[in-house]
């Protein structure tokens, strides 16, 4: 009896593994290497888009069927946030889109995963694009894996322009004082790793990718510039303790909109510019980071930035189509309808130039902002929480003498590093 | 200390009821919070005091009539986690019984193994077989059909959840059987028309928890709704999503709105059948 059930067990699984075999085997791709573009015929696509640019896209999608109009392509386009494209991609290839946005900082782990297909023709790509962008894109083996979409995925300063002027933006001591007059609050998320980072990355740390084995490597940074910079922001915390307040950046757009106005000023992305523009109305204000004065000396804030990518499944039954369409869906034209009715920032070098781009306060700051930063590509996973906790130190610990920062800052790259 | 038993009890009273007061006023504050910010209007989208200071009906409109379908769209949403619910609520009830009712009644060879093994597959944690689920699924060309897939999914294993229902009907006295026996009645005859209105309350206890299960799931609707558009979604997933990064600082409130809207069918439910909760025990079922 419990022989022939095991032996009823073992056959049931043996048929469903090779039913799901059967499903995938045949979808293998032909030609992998082949530079120029041949359409074919009656090529099915189907695209990832995040909800917000799901009309945009698929209103791209049909210019580009009518530019093709000769080869008969079929393009779905579905709704999936480019926060989590990454996962559904590596869960099921087979089952994900052949075209698909996503965020840089996902890049690594669908090129180790070999989900995207190099690009067929690199050199036009890499013309057009920013040099940063391209290099988030770039794979370990020099290649290039993915086009780029965006070059605004970071945060930047926003502020309230009746309460700070322009001047006083430009650097922190400055918004700082001009929010205590006014007493209201300045909002950051310094217990968090995305955000905290600048601390250190402003005393001239950086990043630099991850060795075989997927630990975190710096440049070589100079310690004692790190501390100047964390002591510096320590001091400021501490010294403005009423106006500096550390929390979620959704609380940026809901304090501003508060009655009566509890935030003036705070770090946030293109993600919430609609709700502070909501906000705000006319005083809203949006500008690179401001500078800090470390040993006396006014120093540019460097933040972490990131990009959007689109990608080719490497296993899509049409590469040449999904190659074409997302040549299409990156190139200048695009970036710029994609600017002017989503407000989301080109990495076409050409259509930065556009004037939907420089007449757009958030997409200027997360432009000029991302000239002073630290790629988001290529990070290890144990870099968010101790760099939370270093964050968190700098502006609840009672004691922030040097010397502490300094041995908190060793204990933080000790554990990145996974020590 | 106080000599007299009276005023010490009073004291001793006192203290105990303010203890619970506290506690269940721990207990209820993040209901009241959820429902009172439901109505809160004003342009913050998240909270800034405790008590709303102004009060709308917005959120609920925006729920049911979302301006943006492509961003939020709770009444699909609600839809297909309804249709889902309903469906497999109905398929793992009836499986259930039915089990529990052959378990429990008759008497076969494989009787003993079968039980073993159902309560052996029962002690492995779902989440071991949810790959494996997404995978089958896959194979049957299912994922294309999310809400059949889930319905199969949840309604699929139900039947091994036979335990409780087992030894229910293991009370009711088996000189039942027999009599209804002796009149003619069949095995199946017995089952509906003898042993199922004498089950109310394990018959109520059965279709709320495979009702609740379906609509209140996250994890395996995440795995197989995950790669589809959001006309997919249940409200599990669609509601996470609103609290996501991108969608806080617009929609919290409609989160809020919809989390409350999501307990209006459970509860309804459950006061629905709570009538039947307490009748139909099997007291006074045989008589000497």
């Amino acid at each position: 009896m419990k022989k022939f059930l095991a032996l009823l067990l073992a056959v049931l699984m043996l048929a469903s593994i090779l039913v799901a075999c059967g499903g995938g085997g045949d979808k293998k791709t032909s030609d992998g290497g082949d530079a120029s573009i041949d359409i074919e015929d009656g090529a099915k696509l189907l695209v990832w888009a995040p909800d917000k640019a799901i009309d945009l896209t698929k209103e791209l999608c049909e210019a580009f069927k009518k530019e093709h109009s000769d080869k008969n392509i079929t393009i779905d386009v579905q709704v999936q946030s480019e926060s989590e494209a990454a996962t559904q991609v590596l869960n099921d290839k087979d089952a994900a889109a052949d075209v698909f946005g996503f965020a840089s900082d996902q890049f690594n782990k669908l090129m180790t995963a070999n989900a995207l297909a190099p690009v067929f023709d690199p050199d036009d790509i890499i013309d057009r694009n920013s040099e940063a962008s391209v290099k988030a894109a770039t794979g370990s083996d020099g290649a290039l894996y993915a086009f780029p979409e965006t070059d605004d995925n970071g945060y930047f300063l926003v502020y309230d322009k009746s309460i700070i002027s322009d001047e006083q933006a430009a650097s922190f001591e400055g918004i700082l004082e001009a929010c205590r007059k006014a007493g209201k609050k300045f909002v950051m998320d310094a217990g968090n790793g995305y955000y905290s980072c600048i601390f250190i990355f402003t005393g001239g740390l950086t990043l630099e990718g991850t060795d075989a084995e997927g630990t975190q490597q710096f440049n070589s940074y100079d310690e004692e510039a790190v501390v100047d910079s964390l002591e510096a922001f320590a001091n400021l915390f501490h010294d403005y303790s009423d106006v500096f307040l550390s929390s979620e950046v959704a609380k940026i757009p809901t304090g501003m909109a508060a009655d009566p106005q509890i935030v003036a000023a705070g770090i946030d992305g293109t993600w919430d510019t609609n709700a502070i523009k909501e906000a705000l109305g006319d005083n809203y204000g949006a500008a690179k980071l401001p500078t800090v004065k470390i040993k006396g000396e006014d120093k540019q804030m460097i933040s972490l930035h990131g990009y959007k990518l689109i990608g080719v499944n490497a296993v899509s039954e049409y590469p040449n189509a999904a190659q074409a369409l997302a040549d299409f869906l990156t190139n200048e034209e695009s970036q710029i309808k994609r600017a002017e009715g989503l407000g989301w920032g080109p990495s076409n070098t050409k259509a930065k130039e556009d004037k939907s781009v420089t007449d757009s306060p958030s997409i200027s700051a997360a432009l000029a902002q991302s000239e002073n930063s630290v790629a988001q590509v290529n990070m290890s996973d144990t870099f968010w929480s101790p760099m939370a906790t270093l964050g968190n130190t700098l502006w609840k610990d009672k004691d922030y003498s040097r010397d502490t920062i300094k041995a908190n800052f060793q204990k933080t790259i000790a554990s990145i590093k996974d020590e | 200390m106080i000599k007299s038993y009276k005023a010490r009890r009073t004291v001793v009273n006192a203290l105990i009821y303010v203890l619970l007061g506290g506690l269940g006023l721990i207990w209820v504050s993040p209901l009241v919070y959820l429902v009172m910010h439901s109505f809160r209007g004003g342009k913050a989208e998240l909270a800034t005091t405790i008590i709303p200071k102004e009060w709308t009906l917005d959120n609920y409109a925006k729920v049911f009539s979302p301006p943006d379908p492509n961003v939020v769209n709770f009444p699909q949403w609600f839809m297909n986690t309804f249709i889902i619910a309903i469906f497999s609520c109905i398929i793992s009830t009836l499986a259930v019984l039915m089990v529990s009712y052959a378990f429990s009644r008759l008497r076969f060879k494989a009787r003993k193994p079968l039980i073993n093994v159902g309560m052996i597959l029962g002690m492995f944690p779902g989440f071991m077989t949810m790959i494996a689920i997404y995978y089958l699924m896959k194979a049957m060309g299912l994922l294309a059909m999310p809400k059949v897939a889930l319905i199969i999914c949840y309604s699929a294993g139900a039947g091994l959840g036979y335990q409780i229902s087992k030894g229910f009907f293991d009370t009711i006295p088996r000189a039942l059987d027999e009599a209804a026996t002796i009149d003619g009645a069949t095995r199946n005859q017995i089952f509906w028309k003898i042993i199922l209105p004498m089950s109310k309350p394990i018959l109520v206890y059965t279709v709320l928890t495979s009702f609740i299960g379906p609509w209140t799931d996250f994890i395996l609707a995440k795995i197989i709704v995950g790669a589809q558009g959001p006309e997919h979604y249940t409200v599990a997933i669609g509601l996470q999503k609103l609290v996501g990064l991108e969608y806080k600082s617009q929609h919290y409130r409609e989160f809020l709105a919809g989390s409350v809207i999501v307990a209006v069918p459970i509860t309804a439910l459950f006061l629905f059948m709570q009538r039947y909760y307490v009748e139909g025990v099997t007291a006074g079922g045989v008589k000497g």
